[in-house]
């Protein structure tokens, strides 16, 4: 069975690398784990399923991935399928506050995350996130940018002769 | 980017949060689990508590942590904490880059590697090895849209498998979130002066 790593790295399971990366079964499956909870929480802790796939899919934009644009483009359409929040995320169309506060944190921690200052936070608070909704937007933020380094190791190593 | 590491040997590192961390007293089971606090054990530092504000995301980064830094075989130990070390430098962690470098020095008793990498960077110059380490490091953190399968030929040319290859990217993609947890949910503490933000 394939995961969303062999997915986005167009793996098959059976592939010379597909079964590289199943010699680390902690990895593989914890790696999953991380994705299904970031994404399809439980408790969403107030940050929706639809806002979640909006973030992930401008930090594929910021990271210029096809393929992880690709992914989460079509996670967010099959959530919101208006197409409301997805004009929101190129960053031309000025929205609300509260989702606005979140893209912003969105650009601040993949673009610069040592630049980032405890009013960054005060902000999210500010714009009505729960504490829940913050660590699940840093978990979010910091899991994308893991999983593009991820994918970008993959395709390597998938290319190479 | 490139602050200087700072050395934090000499007493245990406060990281002071900016979100009220969740108060043990009051933790919900599932945060309990995800913190894997037991009545014997209620050692959990500040980080760990705001973390398990989120339980679900906590319970499954931890384990795939472990799995990527500490698991058997493939790339030796030090060699992802050279990997951690560089993401953190790129990264502007600071506090994450003298933590890993001690480790590494722990681990190989090479003190002279991450002295070289405190005064140079990541553009320290190291035997070839390692540099192709801290390179690939270095590129995939900075810009991963930019990696392409050239730059496995450098890795291969110094005698790493595919999974050491594997290991490696693993371990440097860990600290791209690692990193961005440490930095943007509260501010490591100096030590010497606790309380103030370094």
């Amino acid at each position: 069975m394939i995961d969303v790593m062999d997915d986005l790295a167009r793996l098959t399971a059976d592939s010379p690398l597909g079964k590289l990366r199943r010699e680390r079964p902690d990895v593989v499956k914890h790696l999953q784990g991380s994705d299904d909870v970031i994404f399809s929480p439980a408790d969403d802790g107030g940050l929706m399923r639809t806002e979640r796939a909006a973030a992930a899919l401008r930090i594929a934009e910021l990271l210029r991935d096809d393929a992880l644009v690709a992914h989460y483009r079509a996670r967010l359409s099959a959530l919101d399928p208006s197409g409301a929040l997805a004009k929101t995320v190129k960053g031309d169309a000025r929205t609300e506050g509260r989702w606005d506060a979140i893209l912003a944190h969105v650009d601040l921690v993949t673009r610069e995350p040592g630049s980032a200052e405890r009013k960054d936070i005060d902000d999210l608070l500010t714009a009505g996130l729960s504490s829940h909704a913050i660590v699940s937007l840093s978990q979010l933020i910091a899991y994308v940018n893991f999983q593009s380094r991820v994918l970008a190791g993959l395709r390597m190593l998938r290319d190479a002769k | 980017m490139n602050k200087p590491m700072r050395d934090f040997t000499h007493g245990e590192l406060q990281w002071l949060p900016w979100i009220t961390p969740v108060d043990l007293d009051s933790a919900t089971p599932e945060q309990l689990a995800a913190l894997k606090v037991t009545p014997s054990n209620r050692a959990v530092g500040a980080y760990s508590l705001v973390l398990a504000h989120d339980p679900e995301a906590l319970g499954e980064r931890s384990p795939l942590y472990n799995g990527i830094m500490f698991g058997q075989k493939g790339l030796p130990r030090a060699e992802r904490e050279l990997g951690a070390v560089a993401a953190s430098r790129v990264n502007g962690c600071a506090y994450c880059a003298s933590v890993h470098a001690l480790r590494f020095s722990q681990l190989t008793k090479q003190p002279e590697v991450m002295e070289r990498i405190q005064a140079h960077g990541v553009d320290a110059a190291l035997e070839p090895r390692l540099k192709a380490i801290l390179d690939y490091s270095a590129k995939l953190t900075r810009d991963p849209a930019a990696v392409t399968a050239a730059d496995a030929a450098p890795l291969r040319a110094q005698g790493l498998t595919d999974l050491e290859i594997l290991d490696l990217t693993h371990a440097v993609a860990m600290f791209a979130w690692a990193n961005r947890l440490m930095q943007t949910l509260g501010a490591p503490a100096d030590p010497a002066q606790p309380g103030r933000a370094l």
